[in-house]
């Protein structure tokens, strides 16, 4: 993939909160991706991996500590407010909560005029019709613009907070866990409602979530995150198919499926999750890993790509694999 | 045919509002608990199926109140113990193990402080006895270090760990005959979920439990229970042999739940 | 009974529909608000209607002769001096109602405005800001309210000033901590990208949701403002020595609960006790309603 069509970069994202007693905790610790037009990126990670924390970052709603972020070129950090607010015409964001990212004192029909009103600057009569076509394009009817969102389901909310994103037809949308709090009946309908704007708006989607059967149905390419950084990252048909870090197997062998008599080979590393604050200059996974070798211990490995689309946090799966190494800026 | 240790019997309830009114939650719901095996009773936020099983344990929303049915425990019917009769099977006969562990457990003791209780409850003896009962417990339940561990408050456990310390004092402190598991891995991260999953499965057959798994993940009930009972506003649709459930649905609302529970059908 | 013994139990009478003599459960708070919001209603109505009727002059002494007690011709005595305690009662209606009303709103506007961009935007403000609070607060309330009339002198104006003061940092602290607990919420960071700025979100978006508990303190934080003017009034502060208000009027009246003649200070009594529990009513009842815990109908 051509960096010239990269409609999202970040380059070295970093967000480090300062804790008791002097010391920091490293939410985010190099982060590095690009997103084109029409494609989705998904973020896969656990609790404590910082894939949430990255999406907040690149919105700026909470402030990076270090890294650049750009949208179609032009940089989000060190804008003022008022510039800032103008860039989320460009990016937005789809919350994992229905229930919380919805004012509750506010109709549908005034959640979905606000950005039309604060950003497009549309007259009433070009925001009623604006409105209409968003609710159509969401299944929704015109019937619910005038209910409140505690009455709605939680379908039927998220919904609605697609319908707010894609309402100043944005050019990148992050969806942070778009359907973790959603029933499994009603999880697949959102994410063809999601596959299906995408392309018909040509929209780049950051997909942040933790289920990898999300991840295998609508993502083109998977970055797989472990305590701030990004360990694995490519195609996501090539990772599933044959991931090779230590943590991406470990993940991907522990998801259940709900079909009988599919047999899993469980991948295990060994105790649990180290502390993302204070972490010594190593591989995160040290103490974990199998693999681990005593120069695991001395730096912290960079992802580099492997020359077939792929990329790597780990020198010593590097090392077993037939070519070369092709450049240490990660391609794909 | 195993002999069924629980069984809910045509089980209805509703909800008395603020005005007086009832409003029907559960209608006739009825399933068995056979002896030595799990079973899981799955269904989508609604269903019913966690109300049920606070009704087993007499720890229903006091809104919720009971208008037919039974609940027969090794044939007795719970639904007619007094407060004190049940406090005696909760724990020493039926154990429950419930979503947040890290808020299910009491803040302000320490994790062994609060199982040692929960030993001295069950079997009296000496404080000291117990903590080292305690001790056993978490050691059992493969959390490192038990001996430090059991000093520390809860919110000093990962959500992994505090779940685990939950399952050490229902199913080995208590030692129960039933132990019901409501959403226990709900909101653990998968590689947690997997551990936490198998414990379950290895406590349940080494002490010869009877285990109630309540949840909506079908992936977590497909490799570890012998039962699945299928639910759905209120109603039990369909119910059977895990096998039979997975591989012979009859009922429209389960074959409608196994399809949109895979997205992607596995290689 | 004893577990493993296979006794058939008698369950509890289950429960079938409406039971047939209960009638329907009102929640306490749909009481409490009715009272509440009447007994307030009477009292406003009875101050506006002093503006422009009372049976006689509040001010003009000696219409009786002095003490003269409850009668067809004065419904409530009349005081000392000679003055009809209805009138005087009903005009003093207008001092502490109004007072307090004043008061209230102007600490509500400020003490709110402070404290949701206080707790919005935190940092550097949001620390001088709490500092002030707290060395404000530090002294009691009533006397300071005390103090700074004895300093500035007496007049209304002064009072409803000094009264504002005293409630700012409460509704201040109540603002910011409602906003801060807010802040993180996701609609507040979608709110953001809708294209607020950010203290629109913060007054926009957030202050709207914070609106019942500052209801429901605003009825309390009235009853002690009522309180405190009356307080005031009865110290003799702030306010002149003839001026109807019921504070006054119980100081007035101390001197002839002694000598039997109970009613002139205990009307304005009973009046302020009704102001002020009428207004606790209703801040329960608010702080009822608008508990977060209660399921949205």
């Amino acid at each position: 993939m051509s960096p010239g069509r990269a409609l999202l970069q970040v380059r070295d994202l970093a967000k480090v909160f300062p804790v008791a007693g002097g010391r920091k905790l490293f939410a985010v610790d190099g982060v590095t991706l690009e997103i084109a037009a029409g494609e989705t990126l998904a973020l896969v990670g656990e609790s404590g991996s910082g894939k949430s924390t990255v999406a907040r970052c690149i919105l700026r709603l909470v402030e990076p500590t270090g890294g650049e972020i750009t949208i179609g070129g032009e940089p989000m950090l060190g804008l003022p407010a008022s510039r800032l607010t103008a860039m989320y015409r460009r990016i937005q964001m789809v919350f994992q909560d229905p229930n919380a990212s919805l004012n509750p004192r506010m109709s549908i029909r005034q959640l979905l005029e606000e950005p039309l009103r604060l950003h497009l600057y549309l007259l009433r009569s070009e925001r009623a019709r604006r409105v209409q076509e968003l609710i159509e394009m969401v299944g929704l009817t015109t019937g619910h613009l005038d209910r409140y969102p505690h009455e709605l389901s939680g379908g039927q909310r998220q919904r609605i907070g697609i319908a707010r994103a894609i309402a100043v037809s944005p050019e990148v949308v992050i969806l942070d866990e778009p359907t973790s709090s959603l029933d499994v009946s009603v999880r697949g309908q959102v994410l063809d409602l999601l596959l299906d704007l995408q392309q018909r708006l040509n929209l780049a989607y950051l997909f942040i979530t933790h289920d990898l059967q999300v991840v295998q149905h609508v993502a083109d390419r998977v970055a797989v995150m472990y305590l701030g950084g990004i360990v694995e990252q490519g195609a996501t048909e090539a990772i599933f198919a044959a991931p090779r870090h230590p943590y991406t197997q470990a993940l991907l062998s522990a998801a259940p499926v709900a079909r009988w008599g599919v047999k899993r080979t469980r991948t295990r590393l060994a105790g649990e999750i180290s502390s993302p604050i204070d972490p010594p200059d190593a591989c995160r996974l040290v103490g974990r890993c199998p693999l681990a070798r005593p120069s695991c211990s001395q730096g912290k490995p960079a992802l580099v790509g492997t020359g077939d689309g792929r990329s790597i946090a780990c020198p010593v799966v590097i090392d077993t694999l037939p070519q070369p190494v092709a450049e240490r800026i990660p391609s794909c | 045919m195993s002999d069924i240790l629980l069984e809910v019997e045509n089980f209805s309830g509703a909800f008395r509002g603020e005005t007086g009114d009832l409003a029907p939650v559960l209608h006739g719901v009825s399933y068995a608990l056979e002896t030595g095996l799990m079973t899981a009773v799955v269904g989508e936020s609604g269903s019913g199926k966690s109300l049920t099983a606070l009704s087993i344990l007499g720890i229903q929303p006091p809104a919720f109140e009971r208008t037919g049915g039974r609940i027969l425990f090794r044939g007795q019917d719970l639904c007619g113990l007094d407060e004190r009769a049940m406090r005696r099977v909760r724990g020493a006969e039926i154990s429950m193990v419930f979503q947040d562990a890290r808020a299910a457990l009491n803040p302000v003791f320490t994790v062994g402080r609060q199982l040692a209780d929960v030993w001295q409850l069950q079997h009296g003896g000496s404080r000291k006895a117990a903590m080292g009962q305690a001790i056993e417990a978490l050691r059992r339940v493969s959390i490192p270090e038990p001996e430090r561990r059991a000093r520390q408050y809860p919110h000093e456990y990962s959500g992994g760990m505090a779940q685990r310390a939950m399952i050490a004092m229902a199913a080995l402190v208590c030692e129960p005959s039933l132990l019901i598991l409501d959403e226990p891995t709900t909101g653990l991260d998968v590689t947690i979920q997997s551990d936490i999953m198998e414990l379950i499965v290895e406590l349940s057959r080494t002490r010869g439990l009877t285990t109630c798994l309540i949840t909506h993940d079908l992936g977590v009930v497909v490799e570890t229970c012998q039962n699945v009972v299928v639910m759905n506003a209120g109603r039990v649709v369909e119910s059977g042999s895990a096998e039979a459930i997975f591989t012979r649905p009859r009922d429209a609302y389960t074959q409608r739940l196994l399809a949109s529970s895979v997205l992607v059908e596995a290689a | 009974m004893r577990d493993g013994e296979a006794v058939e139990t008698v369950a509890p009478p289950l429960a079938r529909g409406k039971p047939a003599a209960r009638r329907r459960h009102r929640p306490r708070s749909y009481w409490t608000l009715r009272i509440g919001v009447a007994v307030l209603v009477f009292y406003a109505l009875v101050a506006v209607l002093s503006v422009f009727w009372t049976p006689y002059d509040p001010l003009t002494p000696g219409i009786g002769d002095g003490y003269d007690a409850p009668s067809l011709a004065f419904p409530l005595g009349t005081d000392r001096l000679g003055a009809d305690m209805l009138s005087r009662l009903m005009a003093g209606a207008r001092y502490d109602l109004g007072i307090a009303a004043v008061a209230v709103a102007i600490a509500l506007t400020v003490g709110t405005t402070i404290g949701v961009l206080s707790g919005y935007f935190g940092g550097t403000l949001d620390t001088v800001v709490m500092r002030g609070v707290e060395i404000f607060q530090a002294f009691p309330g009533l006397l300071f309210a005390m103090l700074v009339v004895q300093a500035v002198g007496a007049g209304l104006v002064n009072v409803i000033l000094v009264l504002s003061f005293v409630g700012i940092p409460d509704y201040l602290r109540l603002a910011r901590a409602e906003i801060q607990a807010k802040k993180s919420w996701q609609y507040a960071e979608a709110a953001r990208l809708a294209g607020n700025l950010p203290w629109r979100v913060a007054f926009r978006h957030l202050l709207p949701n914070s609106i019942g508990p500052l209801l429901a303190f605003t009825s309390i934080n009235a009853a002690f403002a009522a309180l405190v003017t009356a307080s005031l009034g009865f110290l003799g502060l702030g306010l002149g020595p003839n001026v109807p208000e019921w504070g006054n009027m119980i100081a007035r009246g101390q001197d002839g609960i002694m000598t039997g003649q109970w009613w002139v200070s205990f009307f304005p009594g009973l009046a302020i006790l009704g102001l002020t529990g009428a207004l606790y009513l209703l801040g329960d009842a608010l702080a009822d309603l608008t508990d977060p815990r209660r399921r949205r109908q």
